[in-house]
């Protein structure tokens, strides 16, 4: 049961469900281009305005034929089609890192918590569950907020990191809720006899933690990984749109949204209707690859 | 005589994956008004299959692969859903093994019961609400009207069994169907349920399937038994002969497995069947029973035999049914058998101080209590709970000791404060003569390595994720400091001491059997080469066929190394078998301890006395006189005053029992008693009892 027969083993069962397939497949269109998108861009520098793939908005109608523009211009003349390519790889860089650092550091502080218990657990969970209870949409906006108007030195390790604002909300914004998975997930699995096994041979907190616990507390972090993801994903398109996340030239998919709605989407709808396409297709796909995970999962599968 | 079911040729499989598994084939029962039939098997023998499936009630992924079902001449799989359910709800009726996860949490049982009336013959209203209160007093509920008041929860697992058992026979069924009725059960509170099941039984004409896996309650109650082994019936015999002269080598192997009254380690071992039942996704076209067989012949794997009659009334599915009379085998003695000196188990008599592994005084245990809000307003302090209070033990080198009693008699705490999983809270511990302080972080690695532990479920007690030699070394590398590669030498050798083969070692505990992950972990518990070595209910999740041979396991590993043992159990006839001196708990306390030998000789405390009437005998020849105790064990918060069984005592001797606090009585064979009524008082209203004898039972 090494690491990669289970990866091996949970695509096939979720290959077999055709929900979960459809997912899948789309997590996995959207990945490649994420990763290929400068080299599957027909005009890899779309988000430059000053490239030549500009064309006046009002002759670029016929461009919505097959050919050059197959998704059309915006009113700046950007390709849309190479636009909505590019924007994958922000998309799954901030949402997917920000996912993987809250999963990584809530699984280890909620695991910690579940297994030691006592007042510590009792004090960080009452701070979880304050956390917890303000929307997140609004927590982001004003931590947003916040590292936006604090003043860096320019080229600091502080500006870089507040480049990173919304990866950097993301996993602020996650780690108590992946916390709180981990730690009903390692209480369950702290009253198993080989827990109990190891503590009579003498056994160390972490060993336990780590060696012992956290290959049964993976299955459900999985699960929690995953949803995640899509949530990370509907955040980053939100703060996006809302104009809290990358600036403007980058072809950030809620951002897209954004500058073409109002008066621009009765001239150029497409720019408006792909972008948003993109984010409804991907959103999906995670969640139905999501579903598809917790089944496989319950089953008793990987 | 009217004869309720006709059963021929039934065949059930259920889809697993992607793949059928037939879990019951070629399934034959004749079953008459009146007529008490046992269904015994191990799990995965297809016997809940063929409760539900004699309904005709299927879950989602099974199907009917043949056969004809008739209940009453009808044809019941001929039937629609609608007239199932009108079936169901009059003639046949289930009671299941589980009461409280049967019954729904959120209505009370009166309702519950009361639905069940109205869907049967449409009584409603103030009549129904009467005939449930009647139906809870026929089985012995006491206060039927109250009990009718409360939700499922409030309700012990003995009363919300009898819920069950009332709700199924208000309606005077014509088929009753119960699926192991008291496998969750205390054995005191089996007894009680098993009594009231042959009062009610007997003289309704209903026709009653009991099914089980314990011999001993179906030697108890039935008159007719058929034997599953992998979803086919291997033999069908009346109670007597079948317990008399089995006519299965399967049969024969089961009844020879149990520990034999008075049968002790020290003679003889435990009879086994070698290997584990055959997986139903690859029944080939042979013998099921084949492969563990001790006559299997060439004919037995080419093709499967037929069930036939071997003598009027009794059917075998075996070739060579003929030879089974002859070949009951002798339990083989033990290879280097030895004698253990059985002189004062406890008190100041040891001959050898230095050899003491464990002594105990006054050992306690007791469980705050967090204060509640209503606790807090009235400024009270709530009591603890004293799972443990004041428990002295010694336990010397080599020596077995068993502890028994009911489920929440402190047994396990006591054992978990020894391995040091909880650190007590009075009394003194000394474990190879050093006082103990602490939990576990306190405790050098060499007392560590001294004190190891082989837990009660197997399915928990081994990581998922750890191969069995990442299992079997960590101990060797932790615990006596081997370096990685003597560590899997040793690991190799720890597995052929289990009598596992040496490529078990790559494999993960989902691709093992239950009575295989025992074994790999006490071979992890003795990797260490402890000297003590406490097992919690090792057995008692594993079928009787494979039970046997981790016992012998346990035993010679033990012998071997050396040990030392505490063994606990809540089964008396496996502790007969294995221990030199069994202490009895009760409530926190040991009200007895006595070598193995005189604890089945009176005089007995009369918990004793209890425990070991309850135990339902697989001898249909003795129906044993019960002593039944009666409500169910009190809260170990809440303890009752003076002698702490007094609320149950069936020798209550009258005020004194209920004020003062029993003394600790000596006899002069070192053994222990716990009451106010003197020994030699004891020794006489006890009913002699040969050594050992009605303490049998399947797991």
């Amino acid at each position: 049961m090494t690491f990669l027969t289970n990866i091996h083993r949970l695509l096939r069962v979720l290959l077999r469900q055709p929900q979960s397939a459809i997912g899948t497949a789309l997590v996995f269109f959207f990945f490649i281009l994420a990763l290929f998108g400068g080299q599957l861009a027909p005009y890899p520098k779309a988000n430059d305005q000053s490239h030549d793939a500009r064309v006046s908005p009002t002759l670029d109608i016929g461009s919505l034929q097959l050919g050059a523009h197959p998704f059309g211009t915006d009113r700046l003349g950007r390709d849309v089609y190479s636009r909505v390519i590019l924007g994958a790889s922000s998309i799954f860089r901030i949402a997917g890192l920000g996912t993987v650092i809250s999963v990584v550091l809530g699984s280890a502080l909620g695991m910690a918590m579940g297994y030691r218990g006592g007042g510590l657990d009792e004090l960080l969970g009452r701070v979880i569950d304050a956390l917890l209870a303000i929307p997140a949409l609004l927590l982001a906006l004003v931590m947003v907020g916040i590292i936006r108007n604090l003043d860096f030195q320019i080229n600091s390790w502080q500006a870089a990191l507040a480049g990173e604002v919304t990866l950097l909300v993301i996993a602020i914004l996650y780690i108590p809720v992946v916390a709180r998975v981990a730690r009903s997930a390692a209480l369950d699995i702290k009253t198993r006899e080989f827990v109990a096994a190891a503590e009579i041979r003498g056994e160390g907190s972490a060993y336990i933690l780590f060696r012992e616990i956290l290959p049964s507390a993976i299955p459900a972090l999985v699960v929690e990984a995953s949803l995640r993801f899509s949530y990370a994903i509907f955040l980053v398109a939100s703060l996006g749109f809302l104009g809290f996340g990358a600036p403007p030239p980058s072809p950030d998919w809620g951002l897209m949204v954004n500058e073409n709605r109002g008066g621009f989407y009765r001239l150029t709808p497409w720019a408006l209707e792909f972008p948003a396409l993109a984010i409804a297709l991907l959103v999906i796909g995670v969640n139905l690859m999501s579903d598809g995970i917790r089944r496989a999962v319950q089953k008793g599968g990987a | 005589m009217t004869q309720l079911l006709d059963v021929r040729g039934l065949g059930i499989s259920y889809r697993v994956g992607r793949r059928w598994l037939r879990a019951l084939r070629e399934f034959n029962l004749q079953l008459d008004a009146g007529q008490v039939v046992g269904i015994v098997g191990e799990s995965g023998s297809g016997k809940s299959t063929a409760a539900l499936a004699l309904m005709h009630y299927l879950s989602a992924n099974g199907r009917i692969d043949g056969g004809d079902l008739r209940f009453l001449g009808e044809d019941m799989l001929a039937m629609g859903a609608a007239d199932l359910r009108r079936l169901w709800a009059r003639h046949i009726k289930l009671v299941p093994q589980n009461a409280g996860a049967a019954l729904n949490p959120s209505i009370k049982v009166g309702r519950q019961v009361a639905e069940a009336l109205k869907a049967a013959e449409g009584i409603e209203g103030a009549k129904a609400d009467q005939q449930v209160i009647a139906s809870f007093r026929a089985v012995n509920l006491v206060d039927p009207a109250q009990v009718a008041e409360r939700y499922p929860h409030e309700l012990s697992g003995g009363m919300q069994q009898r819920v069950a058992i009332a709700m199924a026979l208000m309606c005077q069924p014509d088929l009753l169907i119960l699926d192991e009725p008291t496998t969750g059960l205390d054995v005191t509170t089996e007894a009680v349920i098993l009594d009231l099941l042959r009062a009610l039984i007997g003289g309704r004409g209903a026709g009653v399937l009991y099914i089980t896996h314990n011999l001993g309650v179906v030697a108890q109650l039935c008159q007719r038994v058929v034997v599953l082994y992998a979803g086919e019936i291997m033999e069908e015999a009346p109670v007597a002969q079948l317990f008399a002269s089995p006519r299965h080598p399967y049969t024969l192997g089961l009844l020879s497995s149990l520990p034999k009254a008075g049968q002790r380690k020290a003679h003889s071992r435990l009879q086994t069947i070698p290997g584990n039942p055959p997986d139903l996704r690859h029944v080939g076209q042979g013998c099921v029973y084949a492969e563990r067989c001790p006559l299997v012949i060439e004919m037995c794997r080419a093709q499967k035999p037929p069930l036939e009659e071997v003598e009027p009334g009794r059917l075998a599915r075996c070739f060579r049914w003929q030879a089974v009379d002859a070949f009951s085998g002798e339990s083989a003695p033990r290879p280097h058998s030895r004698s253990l000196e059985m002189d004062a188990p406890a008190g100041e008599s040891s001959t050898r101080p230095d050899g003491g592994v464990l002594t105990a005084t006054a050992l306690s245990k007791h469980f705050p209590v967090p204060r509640d809000l209503v606790d807090m307003l009235r400024g009270r302090k709530p009591q603890p709970i004293r799972a443990v209070d004041g428990v002295d033990l010694r336990l010397r080198q080599g020596q077995t000791l068993g502890l028994v009693g009911e489920s929440g008699s402190g047994k396990t705490t006591l054992a978990r404060i020894i391995i040091g999983l909880e650190t007590r809270t009075g009394g003194g511990l000394e474990l190879f003569g050093a006082d103990i302080q602490g939990g576990l972080r306190a405790r050098q690695q060499d007392l560590l390595s001294q004190v190891q532990m082989v837990f009660q479920n197997p399915q928990n007690s081994l990581n998922p994720y750890r191969s069995v030699r990442q299992t079997l070394c960590r101990p060797l590398v932790k615990l006596r400091g081997l370096s990685a590669k003597s560590a899997e030498d040793q690991a190799l050798q720890l597995l052929e001491a289990v009598n596992l083969r040496a490529d078990y070692a790559d494999r993960y505990p989902d691709e093992l059997s239950g009575g295989e992950k025992q074994r790999v972990a006490i071979a992890r518990a003795f990797a260490s080469q402890p000297s003590l070595v406490i097992c919690d209910e090792p057995v008692s999740a594993l079928d009787v066929s494979v039970q046997s041979a981790v016992l012998n396991l346990l035993a010679d590993l033990q012998e071997e190394h050396g040990s030392a043992c505490l063994f606990i159990s809540h089964n008396l006839s496996v502790v007969g078998y294995l221990a030199d001196v069994i202490a009895v708990m009760y409530l926190g306390q040991i009200v007895e301890i006595a070598s193995a030998d005189a604890l089945f000789r009176a005089p007995s405390h009369p918990y004793t006395e209890a425990l070991l009437a309850a135990i339902p005998t697989p001898d249909p020849g003795q129906r044993s006189e019960r002593i039944l105790l009666a409500d169910d064990l009190p809260s170990a918060q809440n303890l009752p005053g003076g002698c702490r069984f007094h609320t149950r005592c069936p020798r209550n001797i009258g005020e004194i029992c209920g004020r003062d606090a029993p003394p600790w009585r000596e006899t002069s064979a070192g053994q222990g008693i716990r009451c106010h009524i003197p020994l030699d008082e004891l020794a006489e209203a006890t009913p002699p009892r040969q050594d050992g004898e009605g303490s049998q039972c399947l797991r």
